[in-house]
């Protein structure tokens, strides 16, 4: 693993090529009503088998990034590789048997069951006629089984609390079986114990059965306890890379967050926050 | 628990093919296949020559047609008719083709009707949602103003200046691809012109009886179909809706938005081209045999999902037969007059209220709390209203056939408007899937 810690704008790992799940280089990344490019980053890693958390404040880019590398956005410039083959060479099914993805915003229609969304994850595997099959169901059954909703799968998405509604989700995203998975602000606006729930189901996944995972946070405390590493952004580009316990510093809090706040590790850093800047 | 008793691959294949199908889906469909068959007797047993109900059955029952190879090739080909009596020459050969036509009708709008309310992600969305309405009666206006010797080919200019609405609405919304919002605004715009230009043709038009026969068509009318149009509209129909009810599955995957359909593996542009045109295809072959039918692309896939949930697979099944059921209905009102239009409607206002009623008792549990909480009052409603409806049409002297052919589109716009206005005062979230 790569322990640079550079902090400095163009934070980069040096030798990452060889075992990063999805990198992405020389990326510019905009929309078509803005004259600037929203995120601009030379280097961008998520190392294979490892859980990857993308930190930073409101407006620097955090989206706009895992939507490029799920390939949702174009970027402008530069190239992604996905297990060093270009994105854009994937089939759609394709590149959704190899990448998971789960945006931050996520709709189903009130009366659909838990059961059926989370089978939907298995459309990348049937062909325009097919069926589900014994793979399929199996599939459904491990994902359902990580993601703990057993006791939710005959409900309907409409009756389900925004934080069951998410399990569910990430329930459809697993059913997937990607080795790739990138989830975009997974735990925000649930309470703290679906929070944990999100987290905890991550971790196993990427213990249990090595999935390579990136994960957009809003909570850095949060990131800096469960992720193996961080990418923190600012503005659009890299501010810093690395584990926690070289990323998360009060120097990185005052320069990308805008917070006056004390860090301590033992071992891994405990962030507590003073005020803001 | 649930999930050990559920891992075996039989459930798995079960619920691939048929698990989708419950009680409640059959239990629409069946009434719904018995207001078609009893809206189709009474329209064959009405008319001049007239009869009574056990007569139509018997003619349409009647064993010497029924498997008489000749007659269905001539019905179904349009070869020589072979000998018949009288009673089963009229009901076979001008009521039936009627009551086919129009099921096809009302199958294959209430199909469009669900693909473009998923495509578009809108409830409110129906198959003219792009421009096709207006499209087409624009095809039937030029047609009766410039093209007078051609009136013979009204059907294939009605159904041609549908799918041309269709096409320019998709290139107006596509910018480096398309989305919901951009295909509904493209079909507001191009429904405005087509409806101006539409409207401007009639003052060219001195004839009164060339006016009529034009608002019949943009309208929706019934009146006067063959087994030609049968003919014209049957397979149409069949290759598209077999590959609607192929889609709903991908219509399901379709609404749970752009972004995710894109991470599960589909090409949404194509899927919701793909889907679209199909419907298009649906659309345009009933209008060129029935003219503009309105609301039934609206409300059939609706009262569908309020009643089955939002699978598009159940939707799809259910509105196949809900479509015809409405239509035939509709159709009986349209070619009986206004004292029967209220005895009928008190009817389709009673089996509504009893739909939802057997529904609300023998669907899932979920299903039933869904509908103390939300149906019982509707559906009480709907049988007083009903039957009220028929109390007065029984005072004010009994159904008294008039024979008045008016157009089946009014007929459906008048039942329509009453329930958008149910909808606006029942729903909280107008608009949602």
């Amino acid at each position: 693993m790569q322990t640079q810690d550079t902090h400095n704008e163009d934070a980069q790992p040096s030798d990452a090529a060889t075992d990063s799940a999805l990198v992405g280089t020389d990326l510019e990344i905009g929309y078509p009503t803005l004259e600037e490019p929203v995120v601009t980053v030379d280097r961008v890693d998520v190392p294979e088998g490892e859980v990857t958390a993308l930190v930073g404040p409101n407006g620097s880019g955090k989206s706009t990034l895992v939507k490029a590398l799920a390939r949702q956005h174009r970027p402008d410039a530069g190239e992604i590789r996905l297990n060093d083959r270009n994105i854009e060479s994937f089939g759609q099914k394709e590149l959704a048997r190899e990448l998971g993805h789960l945006s931050q915003e996520n709709t189903a229609p009130d009366s659909v069951s838990v059961e059926d969304l989370v089978y939907h994850g298995r459309y990348p595997y049937r062909g325009f006629f097919e069926s589900v099959d014994d793979a399929d169901e199996r599939a459904v059954e491990r994902a359902i089984d990580l993601a703990g909703i057993d006791h939710l799968r005959e409900k309907s998405v409409g009756n389900l609390s925004g934080g069951q509604k998410q399990l569910v989700f990430i329930a459809m995203v697993l059913a997937q079986e990607t080795d790739v998975l990138l989830l975009d602000e997974p735990t925000t606006f649930l309470d703290l114990h679906h929070q944990l729930r999100v987290m905890e189901t991550v971790r196993r996944l990427n213990e249990e059965r090595d999935v390579t995972i990136a994960i957009v946070l809003h909570d850095i405390a949060q990131a800096a306890r469960f992720a193996d590493n961080l990418i923190a952004l600012d503005d659009g580009s890299v501010y810093d890379w690395g584990p926690p316990t070289n990323v998360v510093t009060e120097e990185l809090l005052e320069d990308v967050f805008d917070v006056d706040a004390a860090v301590r590790y033992t071992p891994d850093p405990e962030i507590v926050p003073k005020r803001s800047l | 628990m649930a999930g050990e008793t559920r891992t075996t691959g039989e459930s798995g294949t079960a619920r691939g093919t048929t698990g989708w199908i419950d009680a409640t889906l059959v239990g629409l469909i069946c009434v719904s296949i018995a207001v078609t068959v009893l809206g189709g007797l009474i329209q064959v047993s009405f008319g001049a020559y007239s009869m009574t109900l056990p007569e139509a059955w018997s003619a349409v029952t009647n064993p010497a047609v029924l498997f008489n190879g000749d007659a269905w090739r001539a019905f179904l080909l349009g070869t020589a008719l072979p000998e018949m009596n009288r009673r089963a020459l009229i009901v076979w050969n001008i009521r039936v083709p009627r009551v086919i036509v129009g099921a096809f009708v009302g199958m294959n709008l209430a199909v469009a009707g669900a693909v473009f309310q998923a495509v578009t992600r809108n409830e409110l969305a129906s198959p003219y949602i792009l421009g096709v309405s207006h499209g087409s009666g624009l095809g039937v206006l030029v047609t009766f103003v410039f093209f007078s010797g051609l009136t013979h080919l009204v059907p294939l200019m009605a159904a041609v200046g549908g799918a041309l609405a269709f096409i320019v609405v998709y290139a107006i919304a596509w910018n480096g691809g398309t989305s919901p919002v951009r295909l509904v605004l493209a079909g507001v715009v191009v429904g405005m012109v087509a409806w101006s230009l539409q409207r401007g043709l009639f003052f060219f038009v001195d004839d009164i009886g060339v006016v009529q026969s034009a608002l019949a068509w943009i309208t929706g009318s019934l009146t006067g179909t063959d087994w030609e149009q049968v003919r014209l509209v049957a397979p149409w129909s069949v290759v598209s809706i077999f590959v609607a009810a192929i889609g709903a599955r991908h219509l399901n995957v379709l609404v749970l938005g752009e972004s995710t359909a894109k991470s599960l593996g589909m090409k949404v542009e194509w899927a919701r081209f793909g889907l679209s045109a199909v419907a298009i295809v649906a659309t345009s072959s009933a209008i060129a045999v029935a003219g503009i039918v309105s609301f039934v692309g609206l409300i059939v896939p609706h009262v569908v999902r309020t009643v089955v949930g939002s699978d598009y697979r159940r939707i799809i099944a259910g509105s196949l037969f809900v479509g015809p059921a409405l239509v035939t209905a509709a159709d009986v009102g349209a070619r009986l007059g206004p004292s029967v239009v209220a005895v009928a409607a008190g009817v389709v206002i009673l089996v509504a209220g009893l739909v939802l009623g057997i529904g609300g008792l023998v669907g899932s549990t979920a299903v039933r709390a869904r509908y103390e909480a939300e149906y019982t009052r509707p559906a009480g409603v709907a049988l007083v209203v009903g039957a009220g409806m028929l109390g007065l049409a029984w005072l004010a002297g009994g159904p008294v056939v008039s024979d008045t052919q008016l157009p089946v589109g009014i007929v459906t716009g008048l039942v329509g408007g009453p329930y958008f206005l149910y909808l606006m005062r029942r729903r909280k979230h107008l608009g949602d899937l």
